[in-house]
């Protein structure tokens, strides 16, 4: 496509021109490089009136921790928030351009969007792409029908269930939803049960860690809890402070420019005085 | 191979009070092979705003060329200078949009908003997934070495001379162990009313 | 079992500073595989004798043999010639042992650190198959790209391109010493998943060892 090499705004959709290159580097050894991904631990509950969100907040780019308090709630719609675990920029992405068509649908039907039309868009784009689109995600909202929490897989089968939990931590999790979980719990209850099955996935697996983040929704509305715990700030201290000696390092040279003002607005008043004559 | 050890080359950014400073090495190589030791990889978006995108080279400047369109593009249109969270969005789509057919950089963006003054320092994978906030950035072949000096010597509230000595520190000290970056590094410092670019020199084998 | 492999590898990271009259061990107490957790605090120190203690990451059950292996030449020789190996001899020791596999090696990172008949202290580190390196200060591990750098811009005063980062300063103390390890070992677990729960540090002096404990990142 000859077009895709110039800026065009109405183009739209993922561009393959360095695909074909990619593939001929493939064959000359030069595989793809890592990806940052969400190891992740996320849950959800489904209690008396409402639904429970909850995230870590590391990412990881192999055995290294990327960033330490990345946000893993992801917004939808006002009613609605999805949690997303696997590669960083897909369950990103997806949900971004998902809020997008919500918003839309949500103006052209002139009422709340339900949680399984939403469902049904994910699960219907990720089978799309066969699960190259490598995110994991869990749906949750209050609508008309109620509380409802739906997990997606990457390659667009969905899961109904009172409690779900996904990401390399969710066994940790699920073994504590398993343990406390019941049905018709207060707000207080829920959130409490979400907290532990993170905790679970954050101290036990290695590939979780950092903050637990947590998003409460009923029917009045959705509160995002970030951060509801952190994870330690007590052991971060360091013994010595690191500041260098100015002059340290030797410069070899050395330019200044300076930066013009931001003008933030211009005003041009006419005076009634007649112009001077010249 | 990985792309990223090609052309080799290191980038990282810092924050620091009512400053940032970004830094990369000078050196382009041919895999083991040095083709220039006069190749930052720290390039200008707008009067405080830089962008470091380590990687493959040809990549690099494919992707710093198109940048540099839309932004004159948008300052044009908007008739206002571009804010470090709106070029991050750019960066971002841009990266996402080759999801199945990535460029083969990483970027790091630092810069001062124009209206608050706000330091602003982010780090992005080739799909464009990153986040915005931590105190540092960083990308390329010494990821690692870098990430655990800015974790041991990074202090908050560091002046713009301060922030200096401890970027060039992390810098000088990652390169010294890898061998696919160094042969000097150029440090922009960026403040509300200037930016200070000094290089230095780190190992030149 | 197509995809058997006798090697797992267990993370963790070891580190050790040679002073004037000192010499510090330390460690994480994580041992790991995969994504999960095996031991929240299983300390890779091991003393060897009055002198002499190793530190080793890697595959835990190799460590373990390895350490069996070692052990077992140490009494021989006090046996055959009535003392102690001194810490110099055990380090000369390490080369044969991890040798002899040279074609089925030990999966481990050592580092022996101990100190000598004056009470000086020697740090030596090995690579899998025996080849010694004789450094003041060495960081072996999951979490060893992470500090390195950071050591040798700290103990080795690399500050500028000509500064040659080999020998720790004779100004730097005990107690510095313990300072730098312990911030190092805070900076990994922060950065490398597979470091964390504990920094255990070993200090030998002529007069004693001392062992002190500080509570890392448990996620």
């Amino acid at each position: 496509m000859a077009t895709a090499t110039f800026f065009d705004p109405e183009s739209s959709g993922f561009q393959f021109d360095n695909y074909a290159r990619n593939q001929q580097l493939v064959k000359q050894g030069i595989k793809p490089p890592k990806l940052m991904k969400t190891g992740t631990t996320t849950t959800a509950v489904i209690f008396k009136g409402g639904v429970v969100l909850g995230a870590d907040t590391r990412a990881t780019g192999g055995n290294i921790v990327m960033n330490k308090n990345c946000s893993k709630i992801h917004y939808l719609a006002k009613n609605m928030y999805c949690l997303g675990a696997g590669t960083a920029a897909d369950t990103e992405y997806t949900t971004r351009l998902m809020a997008g068509k919500l918003e839309l649908l949500a103006m052209s039907m002139r009422r709340i969007v339900p949680v399984k039309s939403a469902v049904r868009m994910l699960k219907q784009m990720l089978f799309r792409y066969q699960g190259h689109v490598s995110a994991a995600l869990i749906v949750g909202g209050v609508d008309m029908l109620g509380p409802k929490i739906v997990s997606i897989a990457p390659h667009g089968s969905s899961d109904n269930a009172p409690y779900l939990a996904m990401g390399s931590g969710s066994i940790a999790a699920m073994s504590v939803l398993e343990t406390n979980f019941r049905p018709d719990m207060t707000a207080e209850e829920a959130v409490k049960l979400v907290r532990d099955a993170i905790n679970a996935g954050v101290t036990n697996d290695l590939f979780s860690g950092s903050n637990i983040d947590i998003c409460v929704i009923t029917i009045d509305g959705a509160q995002v809890i970030r951060p509801y715990e952190q994870n330690q700030p007590e052991v971060l201290k360091k013994a010595n402070n690191y500041t260098f000696p100015r002059g340290t390092t030797t410069v070899l040279s050395q330019g200044v420019r300076k930066v013009d003002y931001h003008i933030v607005s211009t005003e041009i008043r006419k005076t009634d005085e007649e112009p001077m004559e010249t | 191979m990985n792309p990223f050890n090609y052309n080799g080359g290191v980038c990282v950014a810092m924050k620091g009070k009512n400053c940032v400073a970004i830094a990369s090495d000078h050196r382009l190589g041919a895999g083991r092979l040095t083709v220039s030791t006069d190749f930052p990889k720290v390039f200008e978006m707008g009067p405080a705003l830089f962008i470091g995108l380590p990687g493959l080279t040809t990549d690099s400047l494919t992707v710093v060329n198109k940048l540099k369109f839309r932004v004159n593009l948008y300052e044009l249109r908007e008739n206002r200078k571009i804010r470090p969270h709106t070029f991050k969005a750019m960066v971002e789509s841009m990266l996402y949009e080759r999801r199945f057919g990535p460029y083969y950089v990483a970027s790091v963006i630092a810069g001062l908003d124009p209206e608050t003054d706000e330091p602003f320092v982010t780090a992005m994978d080739v799909l464009g997934a990153g986040e915005v906030n931590e105190p540092f950035a960083v990308a390329g072949t010494a990821e690692e070495s870098l990430l655990g000096l800015c974790e041991a010597l990074w202090e908050p509230d560091l002046a713009p001379e301060d922030l200096f000595e401890t970027l060039s520190q992390v810098i000088l000290n990652a390169v010294d162990f890898d061998c696919l970056g160094g042969a000097g590094a150029t440090i922009h410092v960026i403040e509300k009313d200037k930016v200070t670019t000094r290089t230095i020199k780190t190992r030149m084998d | 079992m197509g995809d058997f492999s006798p090697y797992d590898d267990n993370g963790g990271t070891v580190a050790a500073i040679a002073g004037q009259d000192y010499v510090l061990i330390a460690c994480d107490s994580r041992l790991s595989t995969g994504s999960t957790i095996l031991s929240r605090f299983t300390p890779k120190i091991y003393p060897l004798s009055k002198m002499t203690v190793f530190a080793c990451s890697g595959f835990h059950a190799d460590v373990l043999t390895l350490i069996k292996n070692l052990e077992v030449r140490m009494k021989l020789f006090i046996h055959e010639h009535g003392e102690e190996m001194s810490t110099k001899a055990v380090m000369a020791l390490m080369l044969p042992t991890l040798y002899g596999r040279r074609f089925f090696p030990f999966y481990v990172r050592p580092i022996v650190a101990g100190l000598d008949r004056d009470g000086k202290g020697l740090v030596a580190s090995y690579d899998p198959v025996g080849t010694p390196e004789f450094f003041d200060y060495v960081i072996q591990g999951s979490g060893e790209n992470l500090v390195h750098p950071f050591l040798h811009n700290q103990i080795g005063a690399k500050r500028t391109l000509s500064d040659v980062p080999v020998q720790a300063p004779p100004g730097l103390t005990l107690d510095k010493a313990v300072k730098l390890l312990k911030d190092a070992f805070l900076a990994a677990a922060e950065r490398d998943v597979y470091t964390g729960d504990t920094v255990t540090l070993v200090a030998m002096t002529a007069k004693g060892t001392e062992t002190m404990e500080y509570q890392l990142r448990r996620d």
